[in-house]
């Protein structure tokens, strides 16, 4: 059986049922241990409606939502909702745990970094003029406003689907607090709870390693995992490879870093976080996720 | 390669995740991460007498897949006065001190109590349980309680198997105590007199009396061997009913080595007190039958519980407790309980002159023949940071009975069965 909206496909399989649609440039799926068309329906409209939700408010593509007035704003205040405190609480305490690393206010360097797999590196000069408009400690914020200073951007680019990810696992425990859903954006993954019997999930994500186009297959019973890797946007010069993660105190490329991390963890959020900090780690990163007493894995 | 030091981030950006998914905060919890932390302040005091301090922190944590850890702590300060046992006499009384080195006095009409009574006990409890296969659990745990003078060790062991779609428990527990006793002042000899200090002329003699009362041991054990067989059934979504049988032999030393029988002559006035003396084994058989069933906005528990043991003793109790939703967010909870039982065969208020000392005597009111109730309200609440704080306060009415004995001359005139009264409030936090 089989159901196509102009927003979501519904597929019902022999043990379980199948959600998909697209948002956030990824395919976005659900699995649910469930045969009830109506429950089915249900977390269908509510997981596209939440998704897209988030999409409008944060995404830096569009112009008429959060993220464009706060950009836009030239140091002026902006109002916020709780979300957005929320996330900026969020990024504020990932801020500090890196000791800078991860920054919300690095996205800038776009403007000179295009991993589009060519040899287009930025020079030294170009990066020094983008060096002042870097820096978390430089936005102020309290619970109903934020000011962001002129030339600076916010990107909530780098948790944005992890985000997504975690909050339609959530709302999925709601709507369907007896069964089990799987939540995969393009290989971010969280699980609402385990199965009632404790069977694992299987699902196939893609393998990081972008000279292999091919899936592996995991089985994950709880929790999620969260995969930060370079498979398609890098640059290659001179036989370097520069990785599209950017060091916000240098502006440059981190050197050294694994092709692709993976991370378990409870919140999706919070695997996606540890993930791309092991690669701002550079080749440091396998040491700074064996500190975390977490799984992961490392492709290099 | 350039090895750095890294520290651990990931509990606080655990932390932070949660925060951020669901609006919570986990207020200063991010290092006990679903470790459950229940903490209890409880004050008990009875009229006149015991007053008891309580502090219980237990914890929880699972581990995942239902490997779960118990680990309760529990401190209680207890002062005030108890029974001594002696029979209540129209004029001032004097005992001597289990230890021989004072004295106390009563005076007329009163209930001889011992005021000498403080303590302070901790106990320590560690609980493992985990699924064994897809239908057993195993459990298996460790207690040890201590006090100024006793010390408690014990084991437990148990196994249960959910049959029937999981609707039916069937449950084995086994649990083996080792305690140890030893006492100010030693362990009396049974039935021995109490000695006066003012009976003798030196120091010297009298302490040579006062240790004729004492066994050469200073010390004694008692072992405790408990059984319990339990079934539990859910008869459909919102009725749950539970059966334990339960057997318990103990063996050792069960007297209490603070408590005498008075002997009294034909007008009631008291001649001597003599140390009592109980058996030194005492088996018991339990049945316990609990119901609980789930209304809309709130829950019913009923339980009966009889009990009999080889001591003579049978005991009811009936117990209720429902608990009733006020709003999402706070409840309370109504709770009474009956208590009756009857006397150990050897109880005796007090022994005549002019019989001779049965074997076994105590006149401890607490296996004498007694009904008591109990009436409270607890009122919790689930406070915005996800925690959980409760009151309660109860009250508590003991009533000793008389078991047919008719008591001689001046005795009619006195309460050899007083009553006592108790006030328990708590307070609790759940984090």
């Amino acid at each position: 059986m089989q159901t196509t909206t102009a927003e979501f496909k519904i597929q019902f399989h022999p043990d379980y049922a199948s959600i998909q649609f697209s948002a956030m440039a990824s395919p976005c799926d659900l699995l649910v241990d469930s045969q009830d068309p109506e429950l089915i329906e249900k977390l269908a409209l509510a997981s596209v409606q939440e998704t897209k939700r988030i999409e409008n408010k944060f995404s830096r593509y569009l112009s008429n939502n959060l993220c464009h007035a706060i950009n836009q704003s030239c140091g002026q205040p902006v109002e916020i909702d709780e979300e957005c405190f929320r996330l900026l609480e969020f990024a504020n305490t990932c801020f500090e745990l890196s000791d800078g690393l991860f920054d919300l206010t690095s996205g800038v360097l776009r403007k000179i970094w295009r991993f589009d797999g060519s040899d287009n590196i930025a020079t030294q000069a170009q990066v020094e003029q983008m060096l002042p408009f870097i820096g978390w400690q430089k936005i102020h914020y309290t619970e109903n406003h934020i000011c962001v200073p002129e030339h600076m951007e916010l990107d909530f680019g780098g948790i944005g689907k992890e985000y997504a990810v975690s909050k339609v696992a959530e709302l999925a425990l709601k709507l369907a607090p007896s069964n089990s859903v799987l939540v995969n954006f393009g290989g971010d993954i969280q699980v609402s709870q385990a199965k009632a019997k404790g069977q694992p999930w299987q699902v196939g994500i893609e393998n990081p390693d972008f000279d292999q186009q091919t899936t592996k297959l995991i089985a994950i019973r709880q929790g999620s995992l969260a995969t930060s890797g370079d498979s398609r946007r890098y640059l290659l010069c001179d036989g370097i490879r520069y990785s599209h993660i950017l060091n916000p105190k240098t502006g440059w490329p981190v050197q050294g870093a694994p092709r692709a991390v993976t991370v378990a963890a409870n919140q999706c959020i919070q695997a996606g976080c540890l993930a791309t900090l092991a690669l701002l780690n550079g080749e440091n990163a396998e040491a700074f996720l064996q500190a975390q007493n977490i799984q992961y894995w490392c492709l290099r | 390669m350039q090895l750095k030091q890294f520290k651990q981030i990931n509990g606080a950006l655990a932390a932070a995740s949660c925060a951020l998914v669901t609006g919570q905060v986990q207020a200063e919890s991010s290092l006990l991460d679903d470790w459950q932390v229940d903490t209890a302040v409880m004050y008990y005091g009875e009229t006149d007498r015991v007053k008891a301090l309580e502090a219980v922190v237990n914890v929880n944590k699972d581990f995942g897949e239902n490997h779960i850890f118990n680990g309760k702590l529990v401190y209680d300060a207890l002062t005030g006065a108890s029974a001594n046992g002696a029979v209540a006499q129209p004029d001032a009384q004097t005992f001597t001190r289990p230890s021989g080195k004072a004295e106390y006095t009563i005076k007329g009409g009163d209930t001889p109590l011992d005021d000498t009574f403080r303590d302070t006990r901790v106990q320590i409890n560690g609980q493992w349980t985990q699924p064994l296969g897809q239908n057993n659990t195993v459990t298996g745990g460790l207690h040890v309680s201590s006090e100024y003078d006793y010390l408690s060790m014990a084991i437990n062991a148990g196994f249960a198997r959910d049959f029937n779609k999981k609707n039916t428990n069937l449950a084995l527990s086994l649990s083996y105590a080792f305690d140890s006793i030893e006492p100010e002042g030693g362990i009396p000899v049974a039935f021995s007199e109490m000695v006066y200090r003012s009976d003798y002329q030196s120091e010297t003699d009298f302490w040579q009396s006062f240790n004729a009362t004492r066994q050469s041991s200073g010390d004694d054990t008692k072992d405790t061997l408990d059984v319990i067989f339990g079934l539990t059934q859910i008869i459909n979504r919102r009725w749950l009913v539970q059966l334990n049988l339960g057997m318990s032999q103990v063996e050792g030393y069960l007297t209490d080595p603070f408590k005498v029988v008075s002997v009294v002559d034909e007008q009631g006035y008291s001649v001597r007190q003599l140390y009592e003396s109980r058996p030194d084994s005492r088996q018991k058989e339990n049945l316990y039958i609990g119901s609980k069933y789930h209304f809309d906005h709130s829950i019913l528990d009923l339980s009966y519980r009889f009990s009999s043991d080889d001591w003579g003793i049978d005991s009811h109790t009936l117990e209720s407790r429902w608990r009733y939703n006020l709003s999402e967010f706070d409840y309370i909870a109504p709770h009474v309980r009956f208590y009756k039982q009857s006397s150990a065969d050897f109880y005796r208020p007090f022994l005549n002159q002019q019989e001779s000392v049965p074997m076994f005597a105590s006149a401890d009111y607490r296996i004498g023949q007694m009904s008591a109730y109990t009436v409270g309200l607890k009122y919790g609440r689930k406070l915005k940071n996800g925690h959980q704080a409760s009151v309660r306060l109860e009250y508590y009415h003991q009533a000793p009975e008389n078991s047919g004995y008719s008591a001689p001359g001046v005795l009619t005139e006195l309460d050899l069965y007083p009553s006592l009264s108790a006030v328990i409030l708590q307070f609790g936090y759940r984090f």
